[in-house]
């Protein structure tokens, strides 16, 4: 009995493999679909994680928050003054109880100057906490400290690609020309991944209290980053944060803010929408391209059955009843989905870690779209295998076996 | 024991083609006694191979009764009627009708792949003796397409024998080869006879069907008395 399986799948495979062309492009077109559906996938997946790795890279994560100076929306020119928030704000927030650290920054763009290089950098002015904030430490020499703070002291810490874009060797004790004053470089931070267009790791940070009088002079803020205990409700600090600010901004009624509240949803959305798009777009294509690998299949399942119906009528005369024709054709349909499988799958594979080796990408493999894409297509050549051999079982042997 | 293996009463097919029906066969009435070597003879389009193809069970009739080995099998089911197939009776075309991606031992074996208890070790054996009897036993390994004619018809004749049918039936055998091999063919069959299969064959030549016991011709559907 056990032999007898043996016995049909050698059959079985006999036949398919005597027409060799036919099977090459029944597993071609199989293949295609299933490496496009699951490449596709695993890449707009897998850049979603990056950029949620990212966030939760800088400390953003579920417990943050960043307010920016100025209303209107969240990336753009902002619709309403942008002068208004300041360091009170960021001590009033600091208060709430659900508040673990409050980090303001104060931004502005300067001429850099070292040794006759000079290039525009984003130079930070922030609190000691930056680094806590922002889970962003120093790799070597120190970090921002109270007494820099106190003191306006001209020390500035720096990106991890400052040295070498300005060609500074040793780069810790050594004065860089920041406008037209000397700041003296106190720390290197380690590198971070960078997403978007702006390079994390080409800025400059000094005190807050420096930036503001010595460089920018200015009495405002530009940025408050917030951290929470553990557990909190975000939309309710943010709600509790905004009449905060409402009220310390004296705007009442239907005026709106001058200020813009960024929490990690905002943040992951804004990132990721664009991404979704794509990936949309391209599961679309890839959607497109599994139907009509199935149309192939299916004419091609379909025309190799009907070819064969003579052969079919041949062994109903010899004996099989209509159960085993379509145990036959059963077995062929799955002989084929599963080495299209394979080597959908493992095609796939090969493509996530080339695209992962030379992209920041990781390969993300979803075992969900293959197992999805794998069974469409078991589905397709199963029913359209099925179709011509059972009709080809109705018929009286004697009409068929004619035409052989 | 029973000892007609056939017998057709009233038999009748008509085709229908949309609105014009055509009777093939008027009315047959045939008994075959086991042992038998018949040869039906006809002109084309007598209705020869639509009556061999209603004693093989790959057609139906449209009206009468067929009584196989002591069994009614007119009303019978496919299932029942593929079994019946499998077991009692065995086919020769003219065309051969061999599976042309399987090798001439493969072949042979088919029918027995059919069946529940598939393909022993001792059928192999047997199969392979058959080949060797019918002068094919350096070939088994062969293609039908390497094949001559008379050789594959021998593999057909093989296939048609290994699952020991009651009934042996040919529809044109030597149709499709040379005079030398018809020769070769028609011989076995003489030889199987002997050794006890009942034989029923269709064939419009008369020096083929001099080789059998008994002849009945067929013309427009119904057996002419000699």
């Amino acid at each position: 009995m056990k032999f007898l399986y043996i016995q049909i799948l050698k059959d079985v495979w006999k036949e398919l493999i005597s027409n060799k062309v036919n099977l090459f492009f029944m597993i071609l077109s199989l293949v295609i679909s299933l490496t496009a559906l699951n490449t596709i996938y695993s890449l707009g997946y897998s850049a979603k994680e990056q950029i949620l790795n990212a966030l939760a890279n800088v400390q953003f994560g579920k417990d943050a928050m960043l307010i920016l100076a100025g209303g209107g929306k969240i990336i753009g020119l902002t619709t309403t003054r942008r002068d208004t928030l300041k360091l009170g704000d960021a001590k009033e927030i600091e208060k709430l109880d659900f508040v673990k650290l409050v980090s303001p920054i104060s931004l502005g763009t300067s001429e850099v100057s070292y040794k006759g290089n000079a290039e525009m950098i984003r130079i930070e002015g922030v609190f000691p906490n930056y680094t806590i904030a922002t889970n962003w430490y120093p790799k070597t020499g120190r970090f921002i400290n109270k007494n820099d703070l106190k003191r306006l002291s001209k020390v500035c810490v720096v990106g991890f690609d400052i040295p070498k874009k300005f060609g500074i060797k040793d780069p810790i004790g050594k004065k860089i020309k920041i406008r037209s004053e000397y700041f003296e470089i106190i720390g290197i931070l380690e590198s971070k991944p960078t997403f978007g267009h702006f390079n994390r790791n080409e800025r400059i940070f000094i005190p807050l209290t420096t930036a503001q009088r010595r460089l920018f002079n200015k009495d405002y803020i530009d940025a408050i980053k917030i951290l929470f205990q553990p557990g909190t409700n975000i939309d309710l600090a943010k709600y509790k944060i905004r009449q905060i600010l409402r009220k310390r901004h004296k705007l009442y009624g239907i005026e709106p803010d001058d200020f813009r509240i960024i929490t990690p949803d905002m943040a992951i959305k804004f990132f990721t929408s664009a991404s979704k798009i794509l990936t949309i777009f391209l599961l679309t294509i890839s959607l497109i391209s599994l139907i009509i690998s199935g149309v192939i299949i299916m004419n091609l399942m379909y025309a190799n059955i009907e070819e064969k119906s003579p052969i079919i009528a041949l062994r109903v005369a010899l004996g099989a009843t209509s159960q085993r024709i379509i145990i036959h054709y059963l077995v062929m349909s799955l002989i084929i989905a599963f080495i299209s499988g394979l080597i959908g799958w493992i095609l796939s594979l090969l493509i996530l870690k080339t695209i992962a080796y030379f992209t920041p990408l990781k390969a993300y493999f979803s075992w969900l779209t293959f197992l999805f894409s794998l069974s469409f297509a078991i589905l397709t050549t199963i029913v359209f295998s099925l179709i011509p051999s059972v009709k080809a079982t109705q018929v009286e042997p004697s009409i068929l076996l004619k035409s052989l | 024991m029973v000892k007609k293996l056939v017998i057709l009463k009233d038999i009748t097919k008509t085709y229908q083609t949309g609105k014009v029906s055509y009777q093939v066969l008027k009315g047959i009435n045939l008994e075959v006694e086991k042992g038998e070597f018949l040869a039906i003879m006809g002109a084309s389009g007598s209705g020869k191979t639509t009556l061999l193809n209603i004693i093989g069970l790959l057609d139906k009739p449209t009206s009468g009764s067929y009584i196989l080995d002591g069994e009614e099998v007119s009303k019978l089911s496919k299932q029942e009627l593929a079994y019946i197939r499998n077991r009692k009776l065995g086919f020769i075309f003219q065309a051969f009708h061999l599976i042309p991606w399987a090798t001439a031992l493969e072949n042979v074996l088919m029918p027995l792949l059919y069946r529940k208890e598939g393909i022993s070790k001792k059928d192999e054996e047997r199969a392979k003796k058959l080949l060797e009897r019918l002068g094919l036993g350096d070939r088994i390994k062969a293609k039908p397409a390497e094949l001559s004619g008379g050789q594959q018809q021998r593999v057909a004749i093989a296939r048609a024998l290994i699952g020991k049918p009651k009934l042996l039936l040919a529809d044109e055998p030597t149709g499709n080869l040379d005079s030398k091999s018809s020769e070769e063919v028609i011989k076995i069959f003489r030889e199987l006879n002997q050794e006890g299969i009942t034989i029923i064959m269709v064939t419009h030549d008369p020096e083929i069907a001099k080789y059998a016991k008994r002849i009945k011709i067929i013309k427009d559907g119904n057996f002419i008395e000699k």
